[in-house]
């Protein structure tokens, strides 16, 4: 095992699974001394009777303060400050968030400034701004995928002046996190599918980055066999109670292995492509994830061989010679991608030639492909990637990843 | 009662010393790559006007400071932040983690990836910075070393290398 001479790991939140867990909300939040929370979420979360599931199991032994189900798809500076006066307003003393990243992001926010006693959550970015614990956090998730219950960053944006600001602080950990299988039965099959696979993009990348390290390593790998047993089950099968645990574990412990060593190119790349051409996050990883693995290789050639023991199980790894393991996992997340587009009836896209938006038209047009290098540049994840990127790198991968053809290792420069 | 012993934390004056002396030199090598490098000069153009990064040693420095003036003219400023209007503050936590990225033990992205640099201010600005910071330890280092301070040591032709390595000496020891 590779040890670095030095690293860093903290995951303080508790995390409760299974496929009651949310029946213990109560006794969650008397143990954090707070008895009227604020829930959070959104419309499509509270449409799908969510809201509902989590209100039934808590039942006459829980004040609910007030729901606010408005939380827009992407967070919103504007909404944290009114929600925030809303929490104020309605007397509350701790948060639940149900929901997705936005969801939890726009809790994260609010818990920032009903903690602090202020009015405006700008007061509290850069670094270091926060210096004490927050009001309590329940968070429970509704997709499989972004880990945001157990990661310690907030991203709001703010509309108005165009900015999207990151705030970073182990005081942002949820206190609590509920994993229940009923928060996910419901995610149709295409999304089931791009979410899973950004967890796996969330172990991957944690796995063979600079940052690795044994703790994240762990959960890593662990994360990695819940996916590769559940994640094309879930999608084929969307009741499959088993497999929606498994994935609410997997991408929780993705969570905890990326948030501590941190995600590289695949990301770079993915947070890029969303913000040129909008495409959903997990769509991008889904494409980008056997790239990542093929433009690192020569510099992670053995850490990566070692994923293909959760990946393949323990006899198909012995099975399958050294020199040949890192092969077998690229091949493995690429038949896996096809497995998800045949599981969600051609919905889970494998290269972005085949993403289209919600009229139909290509939503990453072959034109746009110089942009999307150009902001990739700006992306802080680059700096935990194993290998260099530059303008002409990032462009030789976004047209490998455009056709769905895999890279030319001629090209890879080292 | 007790007589409880108040310990004061050593200065460490030699270390301090390498790491200020080597701040100034990479502050000075940066503004003179500015002018001798089109890659350099590039990623400075594509900062906003007037932009002032610094980078340095917490809690009490040293620090350099590095910025664009008027005429978009990158110039090193000096160590003092006092009145500078600082867009991006990049600091290492400790002496100690400075001394081993400045010593090139640790590469930029393992001290970033080690969690020894704080970066305040805009991610892409500071993207920048890194790639500049990168170059600069290209030219200035002997290939063996600064092989250990990048992630991929670039394939310029030696001529061009060695041109533009002359005149960044040149400009960061004399200010020619």
């Amino acid at each position: 095992m590779d040890l670095p001479g030095y690293y860093e790991y903290h995951c303080s939140v508790k995390v409760i699974a299974g496929h009651d867990a949310l029946e213990k909300i109560p006794g969650i939040l008397q143990d954090l001394h707070a008895c009227r929370p604020m829930i959070v979420t959104d419309k499509g979360v509270a449409g799908a009777g969510l809201v509902d599931i989590v209100l039934g199991a808590v039942k006459d032994q829980l004040v609910i303060g007030a729901v606010a189900d408005d939380v827009p798809p992407d967070s919103d500076l504007r909404v944290v400050n009114r929600l925030a006066a809303l929490y104020r307003e309605k007397g509350c003393d701790a948060l639940i968030a149900v929901g997705g990243g936005s969801v939890m992001d726009t809790a994260k926010g609010i818990n920032i400034v009903v903690s602090e006693g202020a009015d405006d959550l700008m007061k509290f970015s850069g670094a270091g701004a926060l210096k004490r614990p927050l009001k309590p956090l329940v968070a429970i998730p509704t997709t499989a995928g972004t880990g945001s219950e157990v990661t310690l960053v907030a991203v709001v944006k703010d509309h108005e002046r165009h900015l999207k600001m990151a705030f970073v602080s182990y005081f942002l950990l949820p206190d609590v996190s509920i994993l229940d299988s009923r928060m996910t039965l419901s995610l149709p099959a295409a999304i089931t599918a791009a979410t899973g696979m950004d967890a796996m993009t969330h172990a991957v990348e944690a796995y063979y980055g600079l940052s690795k390290n044994p703790l994240s390593d762990a959960t890593a790998l662990a994360a990695i066999r819940l996916i590769s047993g559940n994640l094309v089950k879930a999608t084929r099968n969307p009741s499959d109670r088993e497999a929606r645990l498994a994935m609410a574990n997997a991408a929780a412990l993705a969570g905890m292995a990326f948030s501590n060593s941190m995600v590289g190119m695949v990301h770079t790349l993915g947070h890029a492509t969303g913000s040129v051409c909008g495409v959903p996050h997990g769509v991008c990883m889904a494409i980008l994830l056997p790239y990542g693995l093929e433009y690192n290789r020569h510099k992670r050639e053995a850490i990566m061989g070692e994923l293909f023991f959760p990946m393949g199980g323990s006899d198909v790894f012995a099975r399958t010679p050294k020199e040949q393991r890192t092969d077998r996992v690229i091949a493995y997340v690429r038949q896996m991608n096809q497995d998800l587009h045949d599981a969600s009836g051609g919905r889970h896209a494998r290269y972005f030639k085949e993403v289209s938006d919600r009229e139909g038209k290509p939503a990453v047009p072959r034109e746009r492909l110089p942009d999307i290098a150009r902001t990739a540049l700006g992306d802080g994840s680059i700096f935990y990637n194993p290998e260099e990127l530059d303008y002409d790198d990032f462009l030789m991968v976004l047209e490998a990843a455009w056709e769905g053809v895999a890279l030319d290792s001629g090209r890879i420069r080292e | 009662m007790n007589s409880y012993k108040e310990i004061q934390s050593g200065s460490k004056p030699f270390k301090r010393a390498y790491v200020a002396l080597m701040l100034w030199f990479v502050g000075r090598a940066i503004e003179a790559a500015a002018r001798v490098d089109g890659v350099v000069k590039a990623e400075f153009d594509g900062l906003a006007p007037g932009f002032t990064f610094s980078l340095g040693v917490m809690p009490q420095g040293p620090t350099m400071i590095v910025g664009k003036d008027a005429q978009g003219l990158v110039k090193y400023r000096g160590w003092n932040t006092e009145g500078q209007k600082i867009d991006l503050k990049m600091k290492v936590k400790n002496l100690e983690g400075a001394i081993l990225m400045f010593t090139f033990q640790e590469s930029t992205a393992l001290a970033t990836a080690r969690n020894r640099l704080i970066v305040d201010g805009e991610v892409p600005a500071a993207c920048a910075i890194v790639r500049v910071l990168d170059i600069v330890e290209v030219y200035l280092l002997p290939k063996l070393i600064a092989k250990l301070a990048v992630k991929r040591y670039p394939d310029w032709s030696f001529g061009e290398k060695v041109r533009n390595r002359i005149r960044i000496y040149a400009g960061a020891v004399l200010g020619l």
